[in-house]
């Protein structure tokens, strides 16, 4: 990257309020330490419900990322959180199966417009479908971020090639 | 029977299973790293209490935070403890929160109603 770029990256990130910003491999062990850094960085003591509400949204979407991503040998994706006039947003992004996007992209169009009783109430079902306990949580991570998003979380799908898609999604709180 | 005792960690909790006392306790954070190997040193233990003679169970969860994919091994808990009290145990469960946790409150409504018999008693932690 020229060192120009990185000035406009840099008076972009500020203006946008970034406090957090990954893009590459995510391990477990990853993203446990960005969300300690998280937790202290974002309300903790002040706001302690705002600062696990943050720290929720953001466990939820980095597993996603990394049950969900294709395209490396390792799980990859973007993590971006911003704080602007102390709404902050959690950003997650990764490369996914174009066969499995047109019924996330379903599933995230439906949640985007549900009120939060419609969305309590998807969960509820989707706890009762969960009997076993191995795997990923079968859309409950989906539920919890919009559950506890502020405003409805907006998607977004961008094509790669013929066999991939890359998924962006981003929760305000 | 043995008592389970697992003490806590950053991301799992403090689960403590007492015969004498015939209490299950469920404390902490749950996200770890591998659920189904963490859980699966506690629902056996469960499983076992349900087919055995023993009558009754107190049991009381206080989590602070619990992830999507630990969700499903706490259903599992409750499904079980439901099976047990259909065969005729007494089974108290106590949920508590921390104040003003409304995600954490609405979940143990929303295990309170999924389990409307087991009596789940939602509660501000003291």
């Amino acid at each position: 990257m020229k060192i120009d770029t990185a000035i406009a990256m840099r008076s972009q990130m500020q203006t946008d309020g970034v406090i957090m910003a990954y893009n590459g491999e995510i391990s477990d062990e990853l993203m446990i330490t960005l969300a300690e850094i998280l937790k202290r960085r974002v309300g903790d003591g002040a706001d302690p419900k705002r600062s696990r509400t943050v720290f929720a949204v953001f466990m939820e979407g980095v597993q996603n990322l990394i049950w969900h991503s294709v395209g490396s040998v390792r799980p990859a994706g973007m993590v971006i959180i911003s704080e602007v006039e102390s709404e902050v947003t959690v950003m997650c992004a990764n490369r996914i199966p174009r066969t499995s996007a047109a019924s996330l992209k379903q599933t995230l169009e439906q949640l985007a417009l549900a009120d939060k009783d419609t969305i309590r109430q998807l969960y509820r079902e989707g706890m009762s479908r969960t009997v076993e306990y191995e795997g990923p949580g079968a859309g409950l991570g989906l539920l919890e971020i919009a559950r506890r998003s502020k405003q409805p979380i907006s998607f977004a799908f961008v094509d790669v090639s013929e066999e991939e898609v890359d998924y962006f999604i981003a929760a305000r709180i | 029977m043995n008592d389970l005792i697992i003490e806590s960690t950053d991301r799992t909790p403090a689960i403590r299973f007492i015969h004498q006392t015939l209490r299950l306790e469920i404390e902490g954070e749950s996200y770890p790293e591998d659920v189904a190997a963490f859980y699966g040193q506690v629902i056996p233990t469960i499983e076992q209490w349900q087919r055995s003679d023993v009558t009754s169970l107190e049991v009381s969860i206080n989590l602070i935070y619990i992830n999507s994919s630990s969700m499903k091994a706490l259903y599992r808990i409750f499904d079980v403890l439901d099976h047990g009290r259909a065969s005729g145990k007494q089974v108290r469960v106590q949920w508590s929160y921390v104040e003003d946790d409304d995600v954490m409150q609405e979940l143990g409504e929303d295990f309170r109603d999924r389990f409307p018999e087991l009596a789940v008693d939602v509660k501000v932690t003291d």
